[in-house]
């Protein structure tokens, strides 16, 4: 009977991957019968390209929500640092037609990028001691906090766009050797990290752990609180990181550039089959679990279908994906 | 004091027809198997304060349960004022007069006592409003007749935990009460609270309410109770007047024929005449944990008993610096490792084995060996973990444990009580834990593993670990501890060793009698 049970449970195991590459395949396929350019590699670079953005805000999700910990509010805060950035390098370098001290030139880019990571550090550092401190659902915390940086992105950008004319964007479009683009790089070495962190490192143990039963954790001696505040600090670095890439290759920034990301890296990191409770999931299905959202938007628009259906489409399958787990998952 | 009242003193041991409220003939209840009530007669006079006593487990609960009507019985008839029912449901106990009064307080906070009182049935206008004023008239006038002394219109937030309990009184009043069933009413009362609530009891009675009173406390049994009816095992092994019998005599009765020891130890406890190695100093919350101070030498397996209530899992909680405390110290051979947080205690080698592995011991969706190396790995300092020896020392201990699995990548859900409890184990046992402390070892654990668990246990005293054992299986702290001692009301009334080690001591400890008969 345990011989058994075991089996069915490393099957499952294997299948979660297994499913979400059979699901990308019959995508991809699907979406080549109705438009052979889809396989181009020139649209199968854009399309990672595309999602390089949700992959890492969506690592930092997931890493969290193995935890059994939310945060809905990772879209606003990319939002908001992708505006700083921009005033930062308009405030330091001025309008376009007007003469740049050189070492204005040298100072604006590390600049901004420095206080965006500053930034992304703070909005964590905040939000997950809210979270612990406030002892109540993240869920309905980080809703508050959405709200609250939305609005900060609003005050911070007046309500305008901040346009970056050309002087900032190796990361988001730069490629290496002209093929293969600089953030596809920043997602893979996210991926690999947040794999390392949570297979290798005592810190992602501890994630599984709080999400596992975080009474447990505690009693086996875990600073539960100061874990998931590491892991909201996390969250919003690679929020950071997300959002400087993210306006490099857009090339400006509003008060609701990144608003997306964070249905989408949600939707990813459930559909890579992290438990919503916590105490499951791995960064290769988070890793699936992107590629497949992002190749949703990408086919869409190849099939030529109202690219407005893609929300109804990403919504559902967030949906699908947690009421299925319901009823998959381990009951007590 | 044991007074009697007249009407009762009349009729002692000539029960008569019109003197007997109530019957219950035979009652049978079974749960899958478990026998909870067996063939159970019992009968209950007019204005009779009964006692219902019995160890965990012995029926009492099935028992009142039935005759409030929340189970029904699988046979037996209940006979109130002559009228034969095959059961009662709820309302209609409640229209019979049966009122139970909950150990817990089950009112609602943020009304009034009034409104409380009359939650069930407000009077209200003809447009369905609510008559406050008769409402609150009516309970005013109730709390009279009761002599309590609470203003209706008080909101129960603002009530002492003593006036809760007699507002939830007066509220089983309101209904008629022939028969009023009280679980557990002292429960954390203090002496004054419990002169009032008996002094309500007394009133009462002689105005011919009966009362069915459970409670541990024997020597409260013996102040307020004319009768005591003694359940075990299901059965009713007797009814007596408390005049006519001792607390040692119902401690027997409710312990029944001795158990045979469940464990044989192989080794006895180093009887070192070295100076006990851990000191547990002067703990103390108040109404949680009463200055607790007691030592154990390495090598022991310290028992502690009592009742559930009597403070052991709070003592073990904040000895292991969970809870928070006015006072204490653990110091273990001279130096001062009182943990401020579990942590903390890990750091200090103190390892916490809590009673309910389910809710803080386990993560029940994880695979053993993370379950195991958790508080190791909280230990210890280095950022990345070493897996393979991970691997080798989890399947190591587990083995040593016995732990039955076929891999150690099974999620823990799959195991049974007896292995998961295991799994626990192993966990202290890999962080290397000096001082351990077991609450509740081998509750829903089968027969085969407990021997197991205890053997581990006694090995680990060999190896010179200290061990303190909460438990509240008395033939398990007997032929497993070195010493126990007693908790009752928050506090260690006595350290048992010993011969002095018997189930008949325990239980008379934990149950209200300071000195031995």
């Amino acid at each position: 009977m345990q011989e058994t049970s075991i089996s069915e449970k490393r099957k499952k195991g294997i299948s979660q991957s297994l499913v979400l590459v059979m699901m990308i395949v019959a995508l991809a396929i699907i979406a080549t019968s109705v438009n052979p350019k889809f396989l181009r590699i020139g649209n199968i670079i854009n399309i990672f390209q595309q999602i390089s953005v949700l992959g890492i805000v969506a690592c930092g999700v997931g890493m969290l929500l193995v935890s059994g910990h939310i945060d809905i509010s990772v879209g606003s805060q990319v939002s908001l640092m992708g505006v700083i950035i921009a005033m930062v390098i308009q405030k330091v370098l001025g309008l376009p037609e007007g003469e740049v001290a050189p070492w204005r030139q040298a100072l604006a880019i590390p600049l901004a990028i420095l206080i965006t990571f500053g930034v992304g550090f703070l909005l964590g550092l905040l939000t997950g001691t809210v979270v612990v401190k406030s002892r109540a659902n993240s869920f309905i915390i980080t809703l508050g906090f959405l709200t609250v940086y939305h609005g900060l992105a609003l005050l911070t950008s007046g309500g305008a766009s901040y346009m970056l004319f050309g002087r900032f964007e190796v990361l988001g479009r730069g490629r290496i050797f002209g093929v293969i683009p600089i953030s596809i790089l920043f997602l893979l070495g996210i991926v690999a990290l947040s794999y390392v962190i949570l297979r290798y490192f005592r810190y992602g143990r501890f994630l599984y752990a709080i999400g596992g039963n975080r009474k447990a954790a505690y009693v086996s001696g875990i600073n539960t609180d100061k874990t998931i505040i590491k892991g909201y600090i996390i969250v919003g670095l690679l929020n950071a990181l997300a959002a400087v890439i993210l306006i490099s290759r857009v090339g400006s920034a509003l008060a609701t550039t990144g608003d997306s990301y964070a249905l989408d890296a949600l939707a990813s990191v459930i559909v890579g089959g992290v438990a919503i409770t916590g105490g499951k999931g791995t960064a290769m299905n988070i890793f699936l679990g992107v590629v497949l959202i992002g190749l949703i938007g990408n086919a869409l628009i190849i099939m030529n279908v109202n690219p407005y259906i893609r929300d109804v489409v990403i919504g559902s399958i967030i949906i699908a994906a947690v009421t299925i787990s319901q009823y998959t998952g381990e009951r007590e | 004091m044991g007074k009697t009242l007249p009407k009762t003193l009349l009729f002692r041991g000539y029960p008569l027809a019109a003197d007997v409220l109530l019957q219950a003939r035979q009652i049978n209840k079974s749960y899958p198997g478990v026998q909870a009530l067996s063939n159970v007669d019992f009968d209950l006079k007019e204005g009779e304060v009964q006692a219902l006593v019995g160890q965990n487990g012995a029926g009492k609960s099935t028992f009142i349960e039935i005759i409030a009507g929340s189970l029904r019985p699988d046979s037996g008839t209940i006979i109130l004022e002559g009228n034969t029912f095959p059961s009662l449901d709820p309302s209609s106990s409640i229209e019979l007069g049966i009122q139970t009064v909950h150990q817990d307080n089950q009112l609602v906070e943020e009304l009034s006592v009034a409104e409380n009182i009359f939650l069930y049935d407000l009077p209200t206008t003809q447009l369905g409003f609510i008559k406050y004023s008769d409402c609150d008239k009516a309970a005013d006038a109730l709390l009279e007749e009761l002599g309590i002394d609470i203003r209706s219109n008080e909101k129960i937030s603002r009530l002492s935990f003593i006036e809760k309990k007699l507002v939830s009184i007066a509220k089983a009043f309101s209904r008629k009460a022939k028969i009023l069933i009280l679980d557990e009413p002292t429960a954390s009362l203090d002496k004054h609270g419990i002169n009032i609530l008996f002094d309500l009891i007394r009133r009462n009675a002689k105005r011919g309410l009966s009362v069915i009173y459970i409670s541990h406390n024997l020597g409260e049994i013996f102040e307020v109770c004319d009768r005591v009816t003694v359940f075990k095992d299901g059965l009713k092994v007797g009814t007596h007047q408390v005049g006519d019998v001792s607390m040692g005599q119902i401690v027997r009765e409710m312990i029944g024929k001795a158990s045979e020891s469940l464990y044989i130890r192989e080794t006895g406890g180093q009887k070192s005449d070295k100076e006990p190695a851990l000191r547990i100093s002067d703990f103390h919350r108040e109404n949680v944990v009463d200055h607790v101070s007691f030592s154990v030498h390495r090598g022991e397996i310290f028992g502690i008993g009592g009742l559930v209530g009597a403070g052991r899992t709070e003592l073990a909680r904040m000895i292991f610096g969970m809870d928070p405390k006015d006072s204490g110290s653990l110091i273990l051979e001279g130096k001062d490792i009182t943990p401020e947080n579990p942590y903390d205690a890990i750091q200090k080698g103190v390892g916490y084995l809590t009673e309910d592995r389910k809710d803080d011991g386990l993560m029940l969706g994880r695979p053993i060996y993370e379950n195991i190396s958790l508080a190791r790995f909280a230990k210890s300092t280095k950022a990345i973990m070493n897996l393979p020896e991970e691997r080798s020392g989890t399947e190591d201990i587990s083995a040593k444990l016995d732990v039955k699995t076929p891999s150690m990548s099974q999620l823990v859900i799959n195991l049974s009580g007896g292995n998961q409890q295991k799994v626990v184990m192993a966990k202290w046992l890999y962080a290397g834990s000096e001082v351990l402390i077991f609450d509740e070892p081998t509750v829903g654990v089968d027969v085969g593993a407990k021997a197991e668990i205890y053997r581990m246990m006694e090995e680990l005293a060999r190896q010179g670990k200290i061990i303190l054992m909460i438990s509240s299986d008395n033939p398990e702290l007997i032929s497993v501890s070195d010493r126990v001692g007693v908790m009752r009301d928050k506090k260690i009334v006595k350290i048992l060793e010993g011969d002095q080690i018997t189930e008949e001591n325990i239980l008379l400890y934990s149950m209200g009698v300071d000195e031995g008969e």
